[in-house]
This record gives structure tokens, C-alpha cells and sequence, in this order.
């Protein structure tokens, strides 16, 4: 638990966890640690031989206990076969599987390390580092100029969010709980919705304004409309986050404390030191920074191969794909009637990516000179917008069921069918 | 349970009493068990003005020729002519007339038109009824298929002439009735009578139908936006495949619209009963009076009816084109606004008489519903329908109609969350559906002029 965890030091957590596993030579419970210069060599071949127990210990909890580890393989066999093949579709595929286990880990360790700095830390943690894997990839492909990807990703990403997660949780949870509606915390997701609803103004007004041909300088201005809406964006989403953390904190931790007090008692004491929890959390950008890189590489060579629309595969591919673990989570605290948990992991992380992660890329193509802006096109950004009211329509009443559900998934369908029939103007030479 | 094994005895009494009133005839016992309300009852009795017989046909007794012939004329004297408004019937024919012998296509159109209000209006009394014979789901059913028959009937006629746009249109025009004029006018007249408080409706059924509309929305915007920013991908086919998509879609989500209704309907009876409460459902089978006409009757109308609006819509149809230029009227206004007022009338005075008798969740189930019915069940019906013949009915509307029932849809959602209702939003929506009648009024189609 947190509070023994303070009131110890590093050194005795190491003790106790070598303590604790099942290994017969480590049966010194009461075994005091020798003074260097009492048993100089003894104690060097004792701490190297500690590190090396602390790491394999902890390579077993972080890789080896997820069952969805045994996708891990196809990271590695994705990088093999962009040298070896130019099966783009494969590499795709690969790289795209091998990333969801490493997303999955990376949320774990940040809960880890969430585990360690309290609430408020925990939650910038979670705010920042929750979508991480959308951001890396956004990045990647903003480094080779492929905007539309990023733009469709994003939104691919805020839409199965909202409309698949959160349909399939509202589902599962009103199937097992047939009796009466759950309900949920009104006032966070009346907050969320708002959240979503400027974001989708901050998107509409570039779009429209180069859609009527009505803006000062054509082609710049819009440009310069989105830095600075990106800014205003930036600033909403830490305000929030303030509103979040400390100021309005009996908003969210009246149920939210049930709830996160209820995880603590079910929860294992952290599995995870500060240190290792932070070692891996960068460990683990790394090797989906890579990943990422091979992933957007052969997102065009995949598309021509497989016949689909870019828009289909960065829309509704790369999102499902990519929020696989969170996804399932949001199912299982729905059917454990913890509908906040659920709605926390669903519309939180589309606010998070509408308010945070896609002003960020405008400030970091802004930043490498790239031409990204908020003008998503007049299709993505009607999507967007009629999905939103929908969805903060549903919200409003605080009560779930599977209806609901239903009617979620079902508009999800409709928008998949919209984008598997649809391709970018300026491809098919009908630029507007 | 008490109280409603009361309830049959209760009516017995006092229909003994009315009928010893009235004229001294032998009547027949209650052979349906079906629940009679009480309150009921006086309506019945002062809404049929004169109209006394109050025998229950028998089964066994209809092998009689006599009184087969009794009941059969019975039967017409209780559909033709104990409903005021079937005064218009003679419209029918004369239009079929006038539409041989003369070429004026505006009163051919203008008759035809009168003509089905009748028509319309039994089809849904002979509805009702039958649905009194089938328990609450079949009946929920019936109602959900046979509520807009009408707007289904001439759609289908207009199909198979090729007139897409047409079909489109009067199917928009009838949801934007419905959910401005219709529900407007309830409010509005609910209101006026009871000036003192805002009258509360169901807000939970409300709300389901407003996300109902917001997905009908939804799936009319896909193909609309995708045509405009010629962002498809194959020009001009792809729409049409999303369309008939998105209509499956829809058509399965009504289903399952019904399936949770149904189910919540039982449970709520359920409660109700154990609670011993007042059950104002919005499925208001259990209120209903007696059941005036005998099953196979109610079938045999149903199916005369449904004739006869099948005849008299192909020529309305037919003189839509006609009348247009005659009456130097855009065929869009013809079709959004005054097909739908008409068609709707009778669902119309309904709805504003349950709203000034304090039964709001009735005139919303009338109104609401039945935009939620056009909007998931009748349009993706239509485009299916079209898909069958190997007609191009699709989802896209066209950018001004799309946008006109996103806005609608968004206030009148809007207008419904509180759950209360007084005279003000009444007018408010009345004036927006004048907003939109004025703007059809003003409104050609590019498709028209060659797109």
C-alpha cells in the first residue's frame, strides 16, 4: 500500500521483495546489511547480484504476468520484415500488433508510478502520458509531413473513443446489470462535453473559414487561426486540469473516491519501485517510438496493397488497434458497475486528445516547420461534430443502458461505413 | 391485482346504467375481459353521440347470415359514419373524376388529397382496434408498422414513378411537421388551458426519441456531406452504397428500439400493477375503450382502407407535377409542407386534444413518435424498398433539406430535455415551423435546374 511504502525506505522495499519471492537462497529476512568496510568484495558481489534479481524480478511482473505480452513478438518480426520483404501490409499489421502490448504496459507503469506521487502528480501523469502512444504516433508521421494521416488518426482516434468504447462499455454493463440504468457521475461528463464541443469549435472555424474562401490571406491564415486557437486550446485543457485536481476535487472525488478507494483495497501494493516504474516508462517510449517509425512507413504501401482508403486505415484501423487494452478495461469496470472508471477512460481520453494532444501537434509542427493546421476538411470536421452532440446528448441524463450501448456502436458503424467510402479531395482531383 | 379485476365488473355496472338510460334495448355481456377504464367510459359514451349498439358479435354467432348481414352493416355504420371528418370521403372519388374528365391537375391534387384525410384517419381507429385484440407487443407493432402507412403508401407510390425527390421530401417534410406544427400546436393548446403550472411529460421517452432522431440525423449527414465535398470514391455510386448501408443500420437499431420498448413496457406494467398506480403509459392500450369492432372486421377495413389510400395516393402522385405549375408553387413546398399538414390532420387534432385533456405523454407518444418512426423506420424502409425495384433512393438529401432537419432536430431535442411543456414552447415551435414553410416556400431544387 502507498502510506508503508513512504514511511520505508528503497533499501528495505528491496529487501522485502527479494524477501518475498520464492527463491530459497534469498531466505534472510532478518539479514542485516554489511557495512562496506566490514565486507568490501562480499557487498559489491551482493549488490550486483541484488540488481540483477530487482531487474529480472521486475522484467517477470512487467512483461511476463499480461497475457497480452504474447503479442510483444510481432514488434521485433515487424522491423525483420521491413528489411527483409516490401510487404507493406505485413510490416503494417505487425508493427501495429506489436505496439498494443507496449501501449498496455506503458499505461500500466504510468498507474504504477501514479501509485508513488498522489493524486495530483498521478493525474497530470495520467493526463499527459495516457494517450502517449497516439501522440508518439501523431509525431512520427508529423516528422514526414504526412498531416492528413495525423489529423485522421487523431480524430479516428477521439471518435472510437467516444462512440466504440463507450458504446460497447454502456453495452456489456447495461446486459449484465438488466434490472435498472446505471448512472454516473452527471457533472464530469457534462464538463467533458463542453470540453468537446470547443474543441470542435476551435476545429469548425479554420475549416469553414477555407471552405467559403472567406479568410484574408488564402492558404495563411487559417494556418495562423490554428497556432493561435491550438494556444487557447492548450490553456482550456490546464485550466481543467486545475478545475480537476484541486479546485473543484469534491466534484470529481465524490464517486471517484469510492471508486479509487475500492481499486486501493483490491489492488496489490505497487508491483513496481519508483525507479523502475520511471526506467521502464521510458523503456517502453522508446521502443514504441520505433515501432511507430516502421508503422507510419508503411501505412501508404498497406493502403495500396489492401485496396482501402487511407482515411479508412488511419480512421478506424490505427485507433482500434491502438486503444485495444483500453477498450477492453472500460468493458471490464463497466460490467463491474463502475460506470465513472468507464467513462473516465473513454470521454477523458477524447477530451484529452481534442483539448491536448492535437493543439500540441499544430505547436510541435509549428515548431519543426511543418504545415499542420486545424483545418481537418469538411468531411472529418461535420463527423466530428454531429458525433459529438450526439454523444453529449447521451451523456446528459447520467444514466447507462444497453440501448445506449447499442445506439453508440450502431452510429460507429455508420461513421466506419462513411470513411471506408471516402478519400481526401485533393487525391482525387475534386480539390475544392 | 385487486383493482384491476375490479375494473371490468365496474364498467359492466355502469354500461347496464347507461344503456337502461338510454333506450331499452337488450344488450349483450362483456365477452372480452379486456381492462375498460372507468373515466373512460362517459367520453365513449358523449363522443359516439347517438350511436347505441353496443353488441358484441359473437364468433359462433357469424355463421348467421342474418346476423352476419347486422353486423356487417353494423360494421360500416360504426367505421363510415361515426367519425365527423369522414364528411370528406366523397373527395375520393370526385377527384378520380375530375382527374378523367377535366386535365386540371390542381384539383385533382387538392381532391385526392382530401380525399385520403378520411381514409387516413380510420386506418389508424381500425389500427387501434385491431391492436385491442393482440396484447401489448403485437399491438406496439402494429402501431409502430401501421402508424404511418400513409406517408409509407404514397412514398412507395412516388417511388415507383421515379420521383426520389419527392419521396424524400414528404417523408422530411412529414418528421418537420410532426415535430414542429404538431407538437407545437399540443403545447401550445395544453398550455392555454392550464395557464397556472408547466405540464410534465415522460422525459425519459423523450429523451430516447431525441437520440433516435440525433442517429436518423446522422445517417442522413454521412451521404450529404460526402456528395458536397466530392470526397467519395466512387463519384456518384458510393453514396448510394453507404445510403442502403446505413439504412440496414437504422432499420436494426429501430428494431432494437422496439425490443427495449416492449421490455420496458412490461416491466413498468409489472410495477404499476403491484403499486396499485395510475398507468399512464404511452402505450395506452390498457385505457382504451372497448373494442367497437370484432377482430377479422378490423382486419377486413385495414385492408379496404389501405386499398383505397393505395388508389387515391397514385393519383395524387400523379397530379403532384400538375398542380405545382398551376398554383406557380415550388414542388419542394408542396411536398414538405402541405402533403404532410394534410396527410398528418388527424393525428394533428388528436395530439392537441390529448394535450388541453392533460395527457402530454400521450401527444408526445403521437408526435414524437411518430417522427422517430419516420426518421429510423420509414426512410431507411423507402431506400430499401427502392433498392428492391433497383430505384437510386438514397440517403442524401441534399445539403438545405440535411441542414433544416439538423437544426430542427437540435432545438426540438433541446425544447424536450426539461421534460415540461407550457404555451410558450408551443409558440415557439409553431413559429419555427413557419420559419421552415417559409423557407421551402422560397426554395428550388438544383436537381431540377440540372444539377
Amino acid at each position: 500500500m502507498m502510506r508503508p511504502a513512504d514511511e520505508k525506505d528503497d533499501f528495505a522495499i528491496e529487501l522485502d521483495t527479494i524477501a518475498a519471492s520464492s527463491l530459497p537462497s534469498t531466505k534472510m529476512c532478518s539479514f542485516e546489511i554489511p557495512h562496506n568496510r566490514y565486507f568490501p568484495s562480499v557487498s559489491y558481489s551482493w549488490i550486483h547480484w541484488r540488481i540483477l534479481k530487482g531487474l529480472l524480478k521486475s522484467i517477470r511482473v512487467v512483461i511476463f504476468s499480461a497475457k497480452i505480452n504474447i503479442l510483444l513478438p510481432f514488434g521485433p518480426l515487424s522491423i525483420l520484415l521491413h528489411f527483409v520483404t516490401r510487404n507493406h501490409v505485413l510490416v503494417f499489421f505487425f508493427s501495429l500488433l506489436g505496439i498494443t502490448p507496449l501501449a498496455e504496459r506503458l499505461g500500466y507503469a504510468t498507474e504504477q508510478l501514479a501509485a508513488y506521487t498522489g493524486h495530483t502528480v498521478g493525474g497530470l501523469l495520467n493526463a499527459t502520458f495516457g494517450n502517449a502512444t497516439e501522440m508518439i504516433i501523431a509525431i512520427y508521421a508529423l516528422k514526414h509531413g504526412m498531416i492528413r494521416v495525423v489529423q485522421q488518426s487523431l480524430l479516428g482516434s477521439i471518435l472510437s473513443n467516444m462512440l466504440l468504447v463507450l458504446g460497447c462499455a454502456f453495452f456489456a454493463g447495461g446486459i449484465v446489470h438488466t434490472e435498472k440504468d446505471q448512472s454516473f457521475n452527471k457533472a464530469a461528463a457534462v464538463v467533458n462535453s463542453g470540453l468537446l464541443l470547443m474543441a470542435v469549435m476551435g476545429l469548425m472555424f479554420p475549416a469553414v473559414l477555407h471552405f467559403t474562401r472567406s479568410e484574408v490571406h488564402y492558404g495563411e491564415s487559417e494556418l495562423s487561426l490554428s497556432r493561435f486557437s491550438s494556444c487557447v486550446m492548450l490553456v482550456a485543457y490546464a485550466s481543467y486540469l486545475v478545475f480537476q485536481l484541486k479546485s473543484h476535487r469534491n466534484v470529481y472525488h465524490r464517486i471517484e473516491d469510492e471508486g479509487q478507494s475500492e481499486e486501493f483495497d483490491e489492488e496489490e501494493p505497487p508491483e513496481l519501485s519508483k525507479w523502475e516504474a520511471i526506467s521502464w516508462l521510458a523503456f517502453l517510449t522508446l521502443w514504441i517510438s520505433i515501432l511507430s517509425e516502421y508503422l507510419v512507413d508503411a501505412i501508404e504501401g498497406a493502403s495500396d496493397a489492401l485496396n482501402l482508403p487511407i482515411a479508412f486505415i488511419s480512421v478506424i484501423l490505427l485507433p482500434i488497434v491502438g486503444n485495444a487494452a483500453e477498450h477492453a478495461s472500460a468493458i471490464m469496470f463497466a460490467m463491474k458497475d463502475k460506470l465513472d472508471i468507464t467513462l473516465g477512460v473513454a470521454i477523458g481520453s477524447s477530451t484529452q486528445i481534442s483539448m491536448f494532444v492535437i493543439p500540441f501537434t499544430v505547436v510541435v509542427g509549428w515548431l519543426m516547420g511543418q504545415h499542420m493546421d486545424l483545418n481537418f476538411q469538411l468531411f472529418e470536421t461535420a463527423t466530428l461534430f454531429i458525433t459529438v452532440l450526439v454523444v453529449a446528448f447521451m451523456l446528459q441524463e447520467g444514466t447507462a443502458n444497453y440501448f445506449k450501448g447499442l445506439m453508440l456502436i450502431l452510429c460507429y458503424f455508420i461513421v466506419a461505413a462513411s470513411f471506408y467510402v471516402h478519400t481526401d479531395p485533393t487525391q482525387s482531383k475534386f480539390y475544392i | 391485482m385487486d383493482k384491476i379485476d375490479e375494473k371490468p365488473q365496474l364498467a359492466t355496472v355502469q354500461f347496464h346504467l347507461e344503456m337502461d338510460h338510454m333506450n331499452g334495448r337488450p344488450e349483450h355481456e362483456f365477452v372480452d375481459e379486456r381492462l375498460v377504464s372507468p373515466v373512460e367510459l362517459p367520453e365513449l359514451c358523449s363522443d359516439l353521440n347517438g350511436s347505441q349498439h353496443y353488441t358484441f358479435s359473437d364468433p359462433e354467432q357469424q355463421s348467421n347470415t342474418r346476423s352476419l348481414k347486422i353486423s356487417f352493416c353494423r360494421s360500416i355504420k360504426v367505421v363510415l359514419f361515426t367519425s365527423k371528418i369522414n364528411i370528406l370521403m366523397p373527395c375520393g372519388p370526385l377527384a378520380v373524376l375530375i382527374n378523367y374528365l377535366t386535365h386540371n391537375q390542381g384539383w385533382a391534387f387538392f381532391l385526392s388529397l382530401l380525399g385520403i384525410i378520411p381514409l387516413a384517419e380510420r386506418l389508424g381507429f381500425s389500427t387501434e382496434q385491431l391492436s385491442l385484440f393482440t396484447g401489448p407487443t403485437v399491438g406496439g407493432l402494429l402501431n409502430a408498422t401501421f402508424g404511418n402507412a400513409t406517408e409509407l403508401i404514397i412514398s412507395i407510390h412516388a417511388l415507383k414513378g421515379g420521383m426520389t425527390r419527392v419521396v424524400q421530401q414528404t417523408l422530411l417534410g412529414s418528421i418537420l411537421s410532426n415535430m414542429l406544427l404538431v407538437l407545437g400546436c399540443a403545447f401550445f393548446c395544453g398550455g392555454i388551458v392550464f395557464m397556472k403550472e408547466d405540464k410534465v411529460f415522460d422525459k425519459a421517452a423523450a429523451m430516447v426519441n431525441s437520440g433516435l432522431l440525433l442517429m436518423a440525423v446522422m445517417g442522413l449527414l454521412f451521404p450529404a456531406v460526402l456528395h458536397y465535398t466530392h470526397s467519395e470514391l466512387h463519384y456518384g455510386k458510393s453514396e448510394l452504397a453507404l445510403s442502403r448501408f446505413s439504412s440496414c443500420i437504422m432499420l436494426l437499431a429501430y428494431a432494437s428500439y422496439l425490443v427495449f420498448q416492449l421490455q420496458k413496457q412490461n416491466d413498468s406494467y409489472v410495477r404499476v400493477n403491484e403499486e396499485r398506480g395510475q398507468n399512464e403509459g404511452s402505450k395506452n392500450d390498457y385505457n382504451e375503450e372497448a373494442p367497437e369492432i370484432s377482430k377479422w372486421e378490423a382486419l377486413i377495413w385495414l385492408a379496404i382502407l389501405t386499398t383505397g389510400i393505395s388508389v387515391l395516393s397514385d393519383y395524387l402522385v400523379d397530379a403532384i407535377q400538375g398542380a405545382s405549375v398551376s398554383w406557380h408553387i415550388p414542388v419542394s413546398f408542396i411536398s414538405v409542407i402541405l402533403l404532410p399538414i394534410v396527410g398528418n390532420a388527424a393525428e394533428h387534432a388528436s395530439a392537441i386534444m390529448f394535450a388541453m385533456k392533460d395527457k402530454l405523454d400521450l401527444s408526445l407518444g403521437v408526435a414524437i413518435g411518430s417522427s422517430t418512426q419516420i426518421a429510423m423506420f420509414g426512410i431507411p424502409f423507402c431506400v430499401v424498398v427502392g433498392w428492391i425495384m433497383g430505384q437510386p433512393m438514397d440517403l442524401n438529401f441534399h445539403l438545405f433539406e440535411t441542414a433544416s432537419l439538423l437544426i430542427t432536430v437540435i432545438v426540438v431535442a433541446f425544447m424536450l430535455q426539461e421534460g415540461t411543456a407550457n404555451y410558450f414552447k408551443g409558440l415557439m415551435l409553431i413559429l419555427c415551423y413557419l420559419i421552415v414553410a417559409a423557407s421551402f416556400f422560397v426554395h428550388i431544387d438544383p436537381s431540377y435546374v440540372g444539377d
